[in-house]
């Protein structure tokens, strides 16, 4: 159905897609996996042309999207994105929302475009909201309008790109189950999710997304429980995980406290656990300090929910050195504050790149 | 962080609220040693309202204790709890420091 072929993206120098190969079948659920900022968002968006690709080629059906010969707008109508913030029109109501395309772009009477969009509602449980606008629901109920409305334009793919990223935590299920409902309909879908339980349970084939390409695919067993390549060992074993990048030494010490306080919300974790991981934080961005100005270092914080154990990772760019080892320490303050609060220090190298791995003990 | 100062007759009171970490740290050594410079020998720190410390703040107390030690002066240090004494206890500072469960019971030391 869709048959990518060394797709590639660049934004002036940055190359965020560097040779994408890649095939999607009808009826099948790909879910589309990996860490922030490796090109996910963008491979949906060139795939439907929001974000034209620099090279390579897309065929839809056989076409070629990327000629310039080819009929864009008719072959976009064979997709249908659903994203992040909804992008409902808001001065319109739930109904005209998913009748205007429809009538303007494929030529349906009202009345038609009316019946089938009252299906369409019922299909995500928001009939009773036909008339609201919506401003008058929930993130969860926009939500399920968006996709609902990409199923008026009768749709042979919809693209997701993490349709549940900005809803709150009580409101993805609802939004999930209608995209489970699409699934079991035989609905080809590719989904940009970190909703990772969701990708295993609903999905056909999984892609990670790493350093620009699809780094490796499989069953959602394959990828989920046996990954072969290092970083989608690493990233799986880091699902449920926050990252954080430090780039100089003048880093903002709270904003960064802020969001590693979100993470442990998220996880419900403890809050004795939260106010250990903010003190290792601290530590280690203490000994760490003076080389802030040459070394990039990013913090990663994986949960694992089943084994109860929360995983910091300090990873920074420079020689190969182990940042705790006491003999380069001016003093053993913060390493001694590490060690009280952690249950293991592991150090390796890694790509080039320093990795210090800590498992913070239970509380 | 806030420092709030109040002069009792046998020493100075720094009541210390909030964080004491690598951001506030300095703020703290830099108002003790201004303290000290104006003649201050003996000082008590309040951490009633301190709800936490990294490495950062017990270098900073440290710093200020060395120096209020070379003009024969004291630093006390009182209502260290929860948290905050799990980091004076972890990093033997615990034992470095006289500490108090009080700010009556540190004056009172200091008088006695």
């Amino acid at each position: 159905m869709i048959k990518i072929e060394h797709l590639s993206k660049r934004f002036g120098n940055l190359e965020v897609l560097k040779d994408v190969t890649v095939e999607i079948k009808t009826g099948e659920v790909i879910s589309i996996i990996g860490p922030s900022g490796t090109g996910k968002s963008t491979f949906l968006r060139c795939i439907n042309l929001l974000d034209r690709p620099s090279g390579g080629s897309i065929r839809i059906d056989g076409v070629d999207i990327l000629d310039p010969k080819s009929d864009v707008p008719k072959v976009r109508q064979k997709m249908n994105m659903v994203f992040q913030s909804f992008n409902l029109f808001f001065h319109l109501s739930v109904m005209d929302n998913l009748t205007i395309g429809p009538i303007k772009l494929l030529g349906m009477s009202k009345q038609d475009a009316e019946h089938k969009s009252m299906d369409l509602l019922k299909l995500v449980g928001l009939a009773e909201k036909a008339d609201s606008y919506p401003d008058e629901l929930s993130g969860g109920q926009k939500q399920r309008v968006a996709i609902a409305r990409c199923m008026a334009m009768d749709p042979k793919i919809i693209l997701f790109d993490e349709p549940t990223s900005a809803l709150d935590p009580t409101m993805v299920s609802e939004v999930l189950s209608v995209i489970r409902r699409l699934a079991k309909d035989g609905m080809t879908m590719a989904i940009v999710t970190h909703e990772m339980d969701f990708a295993r349970d609903v999905s056909n084939r999984v892609f990670y997304m790493d350093e620009g390409i699809i780094y490796e695919e499989g069953t959602p067993e394959q990828i989920f429980d046996n990954p072969q390549k290092e970083k989608t060992k690493t990233f799986i074993n880091r699902i449920r995980s926050f990252c954080y990048h430090i780039t100089s030494p003048d880093y903002d010490l709270y904003a960064m406290n802020a969001e590693i306080e979100t993470f442990c919300e998220k996880q419900i974790l403890p809050v004795k656990t939260r106010q250990n991981l903010i003190l290792l934080v601290e530590e280690m961005l203490q000994i760490c300090n003076p080389l802030l100005s040459t070394i990039l270092l990013d913090i990663a914080l994986a949960y694992s929910e089943k084994k109860e154990i929360l995983e910091v990772v300090f990873e920074y760019t420079g020689e190969a050195v182990n940042l705790l080892d006491k003999n380069l320490l001016p003093d053993e303050l913060g390493l001694t504050i590490i060690q009280s609060v952690t249950e293991s220090i592991d150090y390796s190298r890694l790509d080039n790149k320093n990795r210090l791995t800590m498992i913070l003990k239970r509380v | 962080m806030t420092i709030e100062i109040k002069k009792e007759s046998a020493a100075l009171v720094v009541k210390v609220t909030g964080r004491m970490d690598a951001v506030t740290a300095p703020e703290y050594e830099k108002k003790v040693n201004e303290l000290i410079a104006e003649g201050e020998t003996n000082v008590v720190v309040d951490f009633e309202q301190l709800e936490y410390i990294s490495s950062a703040g017990l270098r900073a107390l440290l710093a200020t204790a060395k120096r209020i030690k070379g003009k024969s002066g004291n630093i006390l240090l009182a209502n260290i709890k929860g948290g905050v004494k799990e980091v004076f206890d972890i990093s033997g500072f615990g034992t470095i420091f006289p500490m108090h469960d009080s700010v009556a019971s540190a004056l009172s030391a200091l008088v006695g």
